[in-house]
């Protein structure tokens, strides 16, 4: 069997003109791979939402990206402080992957 | 009751009833943004040919100032007036204030069909007017917010940049120029694109618009019975200081329409994301509620006319 080793994963649901100042964040703790990902729509405290927006302004994408303990914590410091004030989701869950080196 | 006949505003309700009745018509984004696109290509080749024919003239230094002017300035009664009547907080009356400051490319394209089918066609530079319009406000809104909450100042680069070189005001003022440049001449072997084409795809357009207004309306929970007031207020306030203002310099009934249009629109599209990016505390929901659920449709509907009734008036016709 080929052996795994445990990393987080964390993902962030933020809206696109957010998505510059929350990669800065990302850069800052040192984190070296991540994904955007396009999203359809959903629902939330504010209602429902879509991406058939003409402004963008509320166009949500989702963060993904798999990394160390210690710096998923370091990240998570650095976000909290505006989660609420941001209407920013974040979410964080073990993960198990090959090749561990690429995932510091 | 003759403007709510046209075709562009029965698209427009069309879409309305359409998303009101919960149908699942839709325009696919990537269409919509290509439409607004080629819209804001179109009215900008358009103002720069017939500026380009017009020459230069005293009456556009005037418009430009008195527009640049009402958009840094519409923001503060509109700020003080969602404070205490809106009951909003500071940062939050801030923001919706710079939506009320900047325009809304759709209204005035919209406006200037209108007033091209009453005989009463704005001058060319009234397009440059437009996009000097956007950016006033957004400067207006953030000194707002940081005298009344104390919210930091962002890093100006990155504000500047997105303010400045925002998508829309780049496409309007290039094309704007391109048109210049072109002239007449340059202008006739792609009319048939940006001209004849223009008026069906502003149909399509608005067709999305009245789709997602509608949905906005029906989705959003930002939007008190009082703030709902202050979106319909607001424009008419605006709208009646913007007429006076280009009755006052002289412009003629066409253009002081379309300035009266322009100071009553609330922007939707360049606004919100600016926003969202500098204030990132305001709530969304809430000034594309007002921007887009209720200002919109109000001017589509019933601004539109009024602002062009007030010019004519104020004009002593």
């Amino acid at each position: 069997m080929t052996p795994t080793v445990q990393r987080r994963r964390i993902e962030i649901l933020v809206d696109q003109p957010l998505v510059r100042p929350i990669l800065e964040v990302v850069r800052d703790v040192g984190v070296r791979g991540y994904t955007l990902l396009p999203t359809l729509g959903g629902h939330g405290d504010s209602g429902a939402w879509s991406d058939d927006m003409v402004s963008g302004a509320q166009q949500k994408v989702l963060f993904l990206a798999v990394m160390s303990e210690a710096r998923a914590e370091l990240l998570i410091d650095r976000l909290t402080p505006v989660l609420e004030s941001h209407g920013i989701v974040l979410l964080s869950s073990a993960v198990d992957v090959v090749r561990a080196e690429k995932y510091d | 009751m003759e403007a709510l006949a046209s075709p562009v505003i029965l698209f427009f309700i069309l879409g309305a009833l359409a998303a009101a009745a919960r149908s699942d018509l839709a325009i696919p984004e990537s269409v919509a943004k290509g439409l607004s696109l080629y819209l804001m290509t179109a009215i900008g080749l358009k103002g720069g040919v017939q500026v380009a024919a017009a020459g230069y003239s005293n009456e556009m230094l005037s418009a430009a100032l008195a527009g640049v002017t009402l958009s840094f300035l519409l923001p503060v009664p509109a700020f003080y007036a969602l404070r205490r009547l809106g009951r909003l907080d500071g940062v939050n009356a801030a923001a919706v204030a710079a939506h009320y400051g900047s325009v809304s490319v759709v209204t005035f394209v919209t406006g200037v069909e209108m007033l091209t089918a009453r005989g009463l066609e704005p001058a060319g530079h009234m397009v440059a007017v437009l996009a000097l319009m956007e950016t006033p406000a957004i400067v207006a809104g953030l000194l707002l917010a940081r005298r009344a909450a104390g919210v930091p100042a962002q890093r100006h680069g990155s504000l500047l940049h997105e303010t400045v070189l925002n998508g829309s005001v780049v496409l309007l003022v290039g094309s704007f120029v391109i048109g210049l440049v072109a002239g007449k001449d340059g202008f006739a072997p792609i009319a048939p694109v940006f001209e004849t084409a223009f008026r069906g795809a502003l149909c399509l357009f608005l067709l999305d618009m009245g789709l997602l207004a509608a949905r906005r309306l029906r989705e959003t929970r930002a939007l008190t019975p009082r703030v709902a007031l202050l979106a319909v207020v607001l424009p008419v306030v605006n709208g009646t200081l913007g007429a006076a203002a280009g009755t006052l310099i002289g412009l003629d009934i066409g253009s002081s329409a379309a300035l009266a249009i322009l100071a009553g629109s609330a922007s939707y599209i360049a606004v919100p994301a600016v926003m969202r990016m500098a204030l990132p505390q305001a709530d969304p929901g809430l000034y594309l509620g007002m921007s887009l659920a209720v200002t919109f449709p109000f001017n589509v509907l019933f601004g539109i006319p009024l602002y062009t009734m007030l010019a004519q008036r104020m004009a002593g016709q």
